[in-house]
């Protein structure tokens, strides 16, 4: 009975040393955030460890790491930047060249310049600064694009094997594939429906289904205080808005103050972070559900 | 359907202002490190360097390691004799209205020293 209880003891440790030494030698991908960390789990199964290392509290492109974050990142085998100036940390640390990838590099004629504002500053005279609208994923064409380069980013340093990433990016251009479509169905009958967001994140979803989004620049799922209340029903009027979009969910009383005002509210995760229920695709399909009632509302 | 394209396209640029501002007039620090002192450099993004500044070097428990000013061509040397660099650095320059960082990790230093 003890040689018994001897040899599965025995068995037990081997098979937890061998667990610890294989998520030991697995490759490390690290991403500036969530689509391309959902887009790399997607495609590399259980062949490396997918790290977005952001903490869900703070916004990924003002991020400002640790040392030991930055100590982390160095060590990964690969980096997936977003590209289209998300992250500016990227910019403030050295990053090893060889191991970083940007995923939006073949995309960048599709970028979306924000411009501009004209001002005086010092002794620099009147001049306007340009920045690139960075939340490329929220067109599923482009993140298919992002994830097309990621696969090709992962075969290319044999994190894993060919054949079984292309099957998974099949499966993942399919799934987006139907996000698009269903978007494309949704916002069909909204083309004609000025809409305003409580940030400015949905440039480029805006622009593949043809829609007319306004900006306001409230904080991700705080209450809009009296005087950006005031802003908001002075814009709506100007621009006979008739939905407003907020990236995160406010309290239940902004919802009550924004419907007074006469717009629908749409909860529209930008999904640069997890979200707090399902994944990339699972809660773009809640979001797009979201619109279609909110535009059948305005239909009734 | 080019109508509502060129519409959303120039709304999106004309309602892009509140990001564009805050990002305006940035100020660019970059620091390298030769294993005997760490060169900070500042400049703005138009090009122009930061003619003056307070460099504060902090360790990788965020104390404060020391204080410099940036010289007028918008650098600083810091000798890593000078500070405690085992948790690595983090580099803030503050010109009075614009301010940045950069990181330097115990890995770069321990690269450019050989180790």
């Amino acid at each position: 009975m003890l040689r018994f209880f001897n040899r599965v003891t025995a068995l037990i440790l081997a098979l937890m040393v061998a667990t610890a030494a294989g998520a030991q030698d697995r490759p490390k991908v690290v991403t500036v955030n969530y689509p391309l960390q959902y887009f790399t789990e997607r495609l590399v199964g259980d062949a490396a460890d997918v790290v977005f290392p952001v903490p869900t509290d703070v916004d990924p492109s003002f991020w400002r790491p640790s040392i030991s974050d930055i100590s982390d990142v160095q060590s990964a085998d690969l980096i997936l930047l977003n590209g289209a100036e998300f992250a500016t940390w990227i910019d403030r640390v050295s990053l090893p060249r060889s191991r970083v990838f940007n995923s939006s590099a073949a995309i960048e004629d599709q970028f979306i310049v924000t411009e501009s504002i004209t001002h005086s500053h010092g002794d620099g005279g009147e001049h306007s600064h340009e920045g690139l609208a960075s939340y490329v994923w929220l067109d599923p064409v482009l993140a298919t694009a992002q994830a097309e380069a990621i696969a090709a980013a992962i075969t290319t340093r044999d994190i894993a094997p060919v054949g079984e990433v292309e099957d998974r990016l099949e499966q993942l251009r399919t799934d987006i594939a139907a996000l698009d479509q269903t978007a494309a169905d949704v916002f069909a009958d909204l083309e004609a429906v000025p809409m305003i967001a409580t940030h400015p994140r949905y440039q480029y979803l805006a622009r593949r289904y043809g829609l007319t989004i306004a900006s306001m620049d409230w904080e991700a799922g705080e209450a809009p205080n009296p005087d950006q209340l005031a802003e908001l029903s002075a814009l709506q009027n100007q621009l006979g808005a008739e939905i407003l979009i907020w990236e995160a969910a406010p309290p239940a009383a902004a919802l009550e103050a924004v419907e007074q005002l006469g717009l629908q509210n749409v909860i529209f995760p930008t999904l640069a972070h997890e979200p707090t229920e399902g994944t990339f695709v699972e809660a773009y399909q809640k979001a797009l559900s979201d619109v279609s009632d909110a535009s059948q509302s305005l239909q009734n | 359907m080019d109508g509502p394209v060129i519409r959303a396209v120039g709304l999106t640029a004309l309602l892009a202002v509140a990001p564009v501002a805050a990002a305006a007039h940035q100020l660019v620090v970059f620091a390298s490190v030769d294993c005997q002192a760490v060169t900070v450099e500042a400049k703005f993004s138009n090009g122009k360097p930061a003619q003056q500044g307070e460099v504060r070097v902090l360790d990788g428990e965020n104390a404060l390691q020391t204080t410099l000013q940036l010289s007028s061509d918008g650098t600083a040397l810091v000798p890593l004799a000078s500070v405690d660099y085992a948790t690595g650095l983090v580099i803030e320059v503050d010109t009075g209205g614009h301010d940045n960082y950069w990181i330097v990790t115990p890995e770069d230093i321990a690269r450019k020293c050989g180790r």
